[in-house]
C-alpha cells in the first residue's frame, strides 16, 4: 500500500491515536508483542482500564481472561511473518460473566523503513451473532420438521378415505353404487397426488408434467384391464401453475379420463386416450381426447352426471372456455384459458 | 405364476388402511395376514412359514418402526418380497431393504398388487 512518508513521531502517534479511537475493538502491539495502545471501544466491551494497556503483554491484560497461549504463539508466528490470525475463534471466559465467542485477526503492519514492527489485532465479538444465528437455524429446522409432519398426517388422512372408499367399492352390492365410490377414490387420489407434487416442490407452484404423468398411471393402473388394448398417454409442456389451479386442472384431467375410460371403448373395443397441456401464445389449453366410439346422441342430452359438472364448474373457476366435439372417430374436450397479463398460467377467479 | 402361491402379510397400525390393503390384496389372490405392529407381525413370521411378502407401514407405535421391521425381515427371511409404505414422501435408499420398494401413501392396492407380481417375476427370471 502506498503511504505518505511522515516523521516518525508523528506517524507513531497518528497510529496510536487511530487505534484508540476505533470503534471496533482492536489492540496495537509492538514486535516483542507488548502493548502499545487499545481502543476505547476494547477497554469497554471488556472492562479494562485504558490506563493500564501501555506496556503489558496481553498475558496480563485484566484479571487473567487474555491469557491464551494458543492466541500469543499465533502472535508470535504473525510477528515473525509465518502466518497470519485469520478469524480466529475464542470463548472468552471471565469469571464474573457469560463466556462470550470473539472472532480474532491479527495482521502486521508493514512500514517503509521496516526497522519497527506493529501488529494489530482486531477483536470481535460474535456471540449474539452466532445465537441469533442458531435460533434461525433451530427455527427453520423446526418448520421443516413440522412441514414434513404435517404432510405426512395429510397422506396418511388420504388414505384411510382412500381405503374407505375402496372398501365400500368392493363390498357394495349395485354395479352402479361401485362406480361411483370407484370415481370418488379416483378424486380422491387426484387431490393426494398434487399433493405430493407441492411437497416435492415446496415453492406453491406444481409442475404439470410429473403431475399428470403420475395422475395418469394412478388411474390407468386401476381402470384399464388390458394394456395392450387401451393406452393413456400425457403430452404435456414444462408448465407449473399455482397450487389452487393445479388442484382443479387435475381434477379436470381425472374426470375426462374416466369418463373416456368409461364410455370410449365398448365392447372391448381397442383405443387410445392422449392428455395434453400445451401454453400456445397468450393462452393455454389442456386437451384430453380419445379415438373410440365416440358419444351416443342420447347421451350428449342425457341429465350430466356428476363427473361432467366437475369438469364444467371447475372450468368456470379457472376462467376458461370448455368445448367439447364428438364424432364416430372419437371425443376431444379442449379447455382453453386466454390470458391477457403477465401471468400466463390458470389463476382462480375470486369467488 | 398364479398368485394363490403369494402369502402377504400387511403390517400397518390405521386399522382402516390394513383392512382396506388386506381386502384389496385378497381380492388380487394373494392370501392375507394382518399385523398392527412390528412385534405381532414377528410372532406371525415366526408362526406361518408360508408368509413370502411383506407390506409395512413404517410409522408405527411399538418396539420397532417399519424400517426396523424390514431390515429384521431381511435379515431372518431373506425370500421375503418386501414393501415399505409411508405418508413420507420419500425415504433415503439405504434405509430400504435389498430389493425392497417404497411407496408413498396413498398407495393403490392394485399397484401394490402389481409391484408383488413384479418382484416375484424378478427373482424366478435368470440372471
Amino acid at each position: 500500500m502506498a503511504a505518505l512518508s511522515l516523521p516518525p513521531e508523528i506517524a507513531n502517534g497518528l497510529a496510536l491515536a487511530i487505534v484508540a479511537s476505533s470503534s471496533a475493538p482492536m489492540l496495537l502491539l509492538d514486535g516483542h508483542l507488548k502493548l502499545l495502545a487499545a481502543s476505547a471501544s476494547f477497554c469497554d466491551a471488556f472492562q479494562i482500564a485504558p490506563a493500564s494497556v501501555p506496556g503489558q503483554q496481553l498475558a496480563s491484560l485484566g484479571s487473567g481472561e487474555w491469557d491464551l497461549p494458543q492466541v500469543a504463539s499465533l502472535l508470535r508466528a504473525t510477528v515473525s511473518g509465518d502466518a497470519a490470525i485469520e478469524a480466529y475463534e475464542i470463548d472468552y471466559v471471565r469469571d464474573d460473566g457469560p463466556v462470550r465467542r470473539l472472532v480474532l485477526n491479527a495482521q502486521k503492519l508493514d512500514f517503509a523503513d521496516g526497522t519497527k514492527l506493529y501488529v494489530l489485532l482486531s477483536i470481535s465479538d460474535v456471540t449474539e451473532a452466532r445465537l441469533i444465528e442458531k435460533v434461525k437455524e433451530d427455527l427453520v429446522r423446526e418448520k421443516a420438521v413440522l412441514l414434513q409432519e404435517l404432510q405426512h398426517r395429510v397422506a396418511n388422512s388420504l388414505q384411510i378415505i382412500a381405503s374407505v372408499l375402496m372398501q365400500s367399492a368392493r363390498t357394495v352390492q349395485s354395479d352402479e353404487t361401485r362406480g361411483y365410490l370407484r370415481d370418488a377414490h379416483h378424486r380422491i387420489m387426484s387431490v393426494a397426488s398434487v399433493q405430493r407434487q407441492l411437497a416435492v416442490t415446496r415453492q406453491g407452484r406444481v409442475e404439470l408434467r410429473p403431475y399428470f404423468t403420475e395422475l395418469c398411471a394412478s388411474i390407468g393402473a386401476s381402470m384399464i384391464r388390458d394394456r395392450t388394448k387401451v393406452t393413456l398417454d400425457v403430452d404435456i409442456d414444462n408448465s407449473s401453475v399455482a397450487a389452487e389451479a393445479s388442484v382443479s386442472l387435475g381434477l379436470i384431467v381425472t374426470e375426462l379420463v374416466i369418463n373416456a375410460l368409461k364410455h370410449a371403448f365398448p365392447n372391448g373395443r381397442d383405443g387410445k386416450i392422449l392428455v395434453r397441456y400445451a401454453v400456445e401464445g397468450p393462452a393455454w389449453a389442456l386437451t384430453v381426447s380419445d379415438d373410440g366410439a365416440g358419444m351416443s346422441p342420447d347421451k350428449k342430452t342425457a341429465k350430466a352426471g356428476l363427473g361432467t359438472s366437475i369438469v364444467e364448474a371447475l372450468t368456470a373457476q379457472l376462467g376458461g372456455d370448455l368445448n367439447l366435439s364428438s364424432s364416430s372417430n372419437g371425443t376431444k374436450v379442449v379447455i382453453t384459458k386466454k390470458v391477457a397479463t403477465a401471468a400466463r398460467e390458470p389463476e382462480l377467479r375470486a369467488v | 405364476m398364479a398368485s394363490q402361491s403369494w402369502v402377504v402379510l400387511v403390517v400397518e397400525d390405521e386399522t382402516l388402511i390394513r383392512m382396506g390393503i388386506a381386502g384389496e390384496l385378497a381380492d388380487e389372490g394373494f392370501t392375507v395376514f394382518e399385523a398392527a405392529n412390528a412385534d405381532a407381525a414377528l410372532v406371525l413370521l415366526q408362526a406361518e412359514a408360508s408368509i413370502n411378502l411383506l407390506l409395512t407401514d413404517i410409522d408405527m407405535p411399538g418396539s420397532m418402526d417399519g424400517l426396523k421391521l424390514a431390515a429384521a425381515v431381511r435379515n431372518r427371511w431373506p425370500p421375503v418380497k418386501i414393501i415399505v409404505a409411508s405418508g413420507q414422501i420419500r425415504i433415503l435408499e439405504v434405509d430400504l431393504p435389498e430389493g425392497g420398494r417404497f411407496f408413498p401413501k396413498p398407495y393403490l392396492g392394485s399397484a401394490v398388487a402389481a409391484a408383488f407380481r413384479d418382484m416375484a417375476a424378478l427373482q424366478l427370471s435368470p440372471i
